[in-house]
């Protein structure tokens, strides 16, 4: 069982890799009409859509959308929103932990997760005016476009 | 003439007043381009900090409601509730559930102690009423042997959870099984001990 188990692991991730990358997190709500874009191909964002590191995010009008990153760092966004994540190391063994990311327009609720709790300077949020560095906190960010 | 010069007082107070609200809005109010950061207490009821660092400065929130500009060129106590509501309803109403986090003990082997055994079928029941879910499994031991005897140990604790998990009927969208050895202990303890708070499985559901 546990040989069976472990052949599976390794065939999920080798799968895995053939697809680049495994996702860093995936899509947990949503209303109205939201994409995520990876690489230039559009997805229709649903319930269970997975994100990337590179993945831009964005919602229309009346429309929001939530998801949970595998750090536990939770985004949740309203309407007319847009954001790109740029950097994402989840290694805690290798000490290799960043999350970086930016807010083009739009309204962000933001939940810091364990890379913020392990290491404090390596999280941030670009935006088109400020960077915001988020040590261990929720916060809430708007972008008004300009 | 004397409902004149009343009249004129009145509109000079009245122009005075509106300068000071002018200028009440243009320093807390934020109206001039909209973009701002507001610090809220984490889901545990802690608060951090944030750091804003933009073209005319740098601000440091630490405080419950304080909020910011993103150029970093003023701090204020608190944002008006109504505006709050407007600006970040819909993203608040949008947040996935909070990530939960259970713990499972062994007695030896792979085989768990009675009580973390009942605790398998709530287990199952919280991943299945999310809507979709990931779970990850992290096996621990005590420091009982070598790293490697450990390393396999972990694996085998952990690897039976989901076994167990999945035949009470567990429906995730991902399930991730990890060792983590004795690299990881919950109970500080010296090399060689055995300590049962230690011979754990983590499960993480997000």
């Amino acid at each position: 069982m546990l040989k069976q188990f472990l052949v599976g692991l390794a065939t999920l991730t080798a799968a895995g890799a053939l697809l680049a990358d495994a996702p860093i997190g995936y899509v947990k709500t949503v209303s109205g009409s939201a994409t995520v874009t990876t690489a230039d191909k559009v997805v229709k964002a649903e319930v269970g859509t997975p994100v990337f590191l590179g993945s831009v995010l964005q919602t229309g009008k009346s429309s929001s959308l939530g998801l949970t990153l595998k750090d536990e760092t939770i985004m949740s966004f309203g309407s007319d929103t847009q954001l790109t994540v740029d950097e994402y190391l989840y290694a805690p063994a290798e000490g290799k932990l960043k999350l970086n990311s930016r807010l083009a327009r739009g309204s962000l609720n933001y939940v810091s997760g364990v890379i913020a709790k392990l290491q404090p300077d390596a999280v941030t949020v670009k935006t088109p005016s400020g960077v915001i560095g988020v040590r261990g906190t929720q916060f809430l960010l708007k972008v008004d476009p300009e | 003439m004397n409902r004149a010069v009343g009249g004129a007082t009145f509109r000079r107070g009245l122009m005075r007043g509106m300068g000071v609200l002018a200028l009440a809005v243009s320093l807390f109010g934020c109206a001039g381009s909209g973009s701002y950061v507001v610090l809220v207490p984490s889901p545990d009821g802690s608060v951090g900090k944030v750091i804003v660092r933009g073209d005319k400065g740098e601000q440091l929130l630490d405080r419950s409601g304080q909020a910011a500009d993103l150029d970093g060129r003023t701090v204020r106590a608190s944002v008006d509730p109504q505006r709050l509501d407007r600006d970040f309803g819909e993203a608040i109403a949008a947040k996935p559930p909070l990530p939960l986090h259970r713990l499972l003990y062994f007695s030896t082997g792979t085989t768990l102690t009675a009580e973390s055994e009942t605790l398998l079928q709530a287990i199952v029941q919280e991943v299945n009423l999310r809507r979709s879910a990931e779970v990850s499994i992290i096996g621990h031991t005590d420091t009982l042997y070598t790293t490697e005897y450990n390393e396999k140990l972990a694996l085998k604790r952990a690897a039976r959870v989901a076994e167990l998990l999945k035949g009470l009927g567990l429906r995730a969208n991902s399930i991730e099984v990890d060792s983590h050895g004795k690299r990881n202990l919950l109970i500080q303890t010296p090399d060689n001990t055995y300590e049962p708070r230690n011979r754990r499985v983590e499960v993480s559901i997000r």
